[in-house]
């Protein structure tokens, strides 16, 4: 099992990359793909951000400009799945489509669209009402999400499932329930889906962003987790990453581990 | 592992009819999973989903035995594709053919005479096949006879012809022989000679396919002391069917394909037929079934058997002891090391190079190395001291020097006191051992 990396940087909300939307300046995307893939991504988050005005063309456009660079997949990132197929068009490698929640319409459009060009799905354990609490809440939608893969024909290996950590400061009581929800999802089918979280929520709004990142992953890692949405140049926490890898004994160790994590 | 909820999902009727107990299948499903609810709360489940999670439970290959007495021999009930994930606990049996119109007797002695020792082991070989070649019932109900008179080795009666099959296997039904083969025409009569008797019957198919219907059937029948052989017999698709089955077994519990494996050399030279063999013993077969008799082939094929079938989580250890390296004389120096294989081999490839005939003492230490002994208080004057004072190392030299590890230098004291011998700290390292026995030994 290798742990997937996905950058999350090139995101227009993130204020260098919302200005290279609204202006088609392809070079700060660059940048950042290039700088992400250096840091060894597996794949690389695409988000036109909230302020684009054609998220269809916005979208077409940052594929276009990243794959100039780099052949790193992609994760197209968006809640307009016209955006996202425009972007599943033109991607060179399969890509991982983030997101689709547990709600029926947006299976029915995702997952047929995930078969159709060889990507996989970050699926999450949500549906209209919200976030869940408890961890079974968030494991009864992941079984949901599992069993939808099954009938559209895809493998629970194509879903990298989000059981949704909230932050630790205003929603401290959803950490542990995470990772206990992460340790059963990984019990729900054989291939087990992968799972997957959007790590620098976790510490959002609070002084310690590094320190918190790096130590609930390492603790999620523990619990299942194999990927994460995050900042790839935070060495600190790939360093942390590589560790818990070699610790959980799912890489072979050798003493410049970290390089090697880096570089596979 | 049991079932995961989704396998168990898929078994369920989908009714969401609530009668179980919970809201809906699949959150019953999960329940089953989870172990919180049993699957008897639900009234539509089928007698198909019944059988698939209650074979969830069950070992994913089953052990059959064969044999009587104290040559009883244990297939299947392995747990792991590689063995260094766990290890592999039943040992290939090793089986050689012996025609029924040839002379039986004196091939069948000749069986029992190949006895290997080899570094503290005895290999033999587990079992003789005797194939009905003549076509005759009655020729190969002598020869089995014949066969079961002349050695307790376990017995594979092999005819597709179930009045041939029959007719021996009741001269030795208590020697439970192996009974070959059930194929898709003669089925139901080799079950039923089979149940008779209690003897594990080897079902043999086309192919993979053919033989999980095969199995079907027979299981259908009530009967599963089975072994299986996928019929072929190259060896790149036997490799392929063996590894299949296994891997069925294992990881997706496909309970046809839950029992041990057979397989046969085709290979006509001796050395070819010996490396064939090591494919499918490496490979899972539980039985390869040879026809060489030749001491060489079969030497290397009992060796590695055993190699593949040592547990990878116990150290491995050499047979504490002293050993002599080269023409040792009563001047020739004394070496200590432990009896962890690692260790002890490097040390006596180091000695054995500086061409200067030497002993050397594999200690006991439960096949640890020097420090993790030394650390765990079993590489220590204490223990060595009384142990070298007792030894047969005194009438076999002449003088009282022993060489410790450089890395233990700390014991030399206590081994003195002890012992009454002269200790000599040798190099840290056993790659200093040629340097110290030219400045030292005058090697």
């Amino acid at each position: 099992m290798a742990f997937y990396m996905i950058g999350e940087r090139i995101n227009g909300m993130f204020k260098d990359i919302g200005e290279a939307v609204a202006k088609f300046d392809p070079k700060p995307i660059q940048e950042w793909a290039i700088k992400q893939t250096e840091a060894g991504a597996a794949y690389l988050d695409v988000n036109v951000g909230p302020t684009a005005a054609d998220r269809v063309k916005s979208m077409r456009w940052m594929v276009e400009v990243i794959q100039e660079v780099c052949d790193t997949p992609l994760a197209l990132d968006s809640t307009n799945y016209d955006a996202i197929e425009a972007g599943l068009e033109i991607c060179k490698k399969p890509a991982l489509i983030n997101s689709c929640p547990c709600e029926r319409p947006k299976i029915e459009r995702v997952f047929p669209m995930a078969k159709k060009y060889g990507a996989k799905i970050i699926a999450l354990t949500m549906d209209k009402s919200g976030i869940p609490k408890s961890a079974d809440a968030r494991v009864a939608f992941a079984m949901e999400l599992v069993a939808a893969a099954d009938e559209f024909g895809l493998s629970p290996d194509d879903l990298f499932i989000d059981p949704l950590i909230l932050p630790c400061n205003v929603a401290q009581d959803h950490a542990p329930e995470v990772l206990e929800a992460l340790r059963q999802i990984r019990t729900l089918s054989d291939p087990p889906p992968h799972t997957t979280l959007g790590l620098s929520n976790v510490s959002q709004g609070t002084p310690f962003r590094p320190l918190i990142n790096r130590t609930y992953c390492v603790m999620a890692m523990t619990c299942g987790l194999d990927s994460a949405i995050m900042d790839v140049n935070d060495d600190e926490l790939v360093d942390a990453i590589a560790t818990a890898e070699v610790l959980l004994n799912q890489s072979i160790y050798c003493d410049s581990y970290a390089k090697v994590f880096r570089q596979r | 592992m049991g079932l995961t909820g989704l396998a168990i999902f898929k078994l369920l009727p989908k009714t969401n009819c609530k009668e179980c107990g919970v809201p809906t299948c699949m959150a019953f499903a999960m329940a089953l999973a989870a172990g919180k609810a049993t699957l008897d709360q639900c009234p539509y489940v089928s007698d198909e989903a019944k059988e698939a999670l209650e074979s969830a439970t069950a070992p994913p290959i089953k052990l059959v035995k064969a044999g009587s007495g104290d040559k009883v021999l244990e297939m299947g009930d392995e747990q792991v594709i590689f063995r260094h994930d766990k290890t592999f606990y039943h040992p290939t049996g090793i089986f050689i053919e012996v025609a029924d119109d040839s002379n039986v007797e004196a091939k069948v002695e000749e069986i029992n005479g190949i006895v290997f020792e080899r570094v503290g082991q005895r290999y033999e070989i587990d079992g003789v096949a005797i194939v009905n070649a003549s076509g005759n019932a009655d020729t190969f109900k002598n020869a089995v006879a014949a066969a079961a008179a002349k050695t307790g080795k376990v017995l594979l009666l092999v005819s597709e012809d179930p009045a041939a099959i029959e007719a021996a296997a009741a001269g030795v039904a208590e020697r439970k022989p192996i009974l070959y083969a059930a194929n898709g025409d003669n089925y139901e009569k080799m079950v039923e000679i089979a149940k008779k008797i209690n003897a594990p019957l080897v079902v043999k198919g086309k192919d993979l396919s053919d033989l999980a219907d095969l199995v079907g059937k027979i299981v259908g029948l009530g009967y599963k002391e089975l072994i299986l052989d996928s019929g072929e017999r190259e060896t790149s698709k036997v490799l392929a069917d063996l590894t299949q089955i296994r891997r069925q077994a294992i990881k997706k519990r496909f309970r046809p394909f839950g029992y041990p494996t057979i397989a046969f050399t085709t290979e006509e030279d001796p050395y070819l037929e010996a490396l064939q063999a090591q494919v499918y013993v490496s490979k899972y077969a539980s039985v390869v079934v040879m026809k060489t008799t030749e001491l060489a082939s079969l030497l290397t094929l009992f060796s590695w058997r055993d190699n593949i079938y040592t547990d990878p989580q116990k150290p491995i250890a050499v047979q504490p002891g002293v050993y002599a390296i080269g023409d040792v004389t009563p001047d020739s120096p004394v070496y200590i090391t432990t009896n962890f294989s690692l260790t002890f081999y490097t040390v006596q490839t180091e000695i054995e190079a500086t061409k200067l005939p030497s002993y050397l003492i594999a200690f006991d230490t439960e096949g640890l190395s020097v420090l993790t002994a030394w650390a765990g208080g079993k590489f220590i004057g204490e223990n060595i001291g009384p142990w070298l004072k007792d030894s047969d190392l005194n009438q076999k030299v002449s003088h009282k020097k022993l060489i410790i590890p450089g890395g233990v230098a700390a014991i030399k004291g206590k081994i003195e006191e002890l012992s009454g011998w002269e200790v000599i700290v040798g190099p840290r390292e056993a790659n200093g051992i040629g340097t110290f026995a030219k400045l030292k030994l005058g090697a």
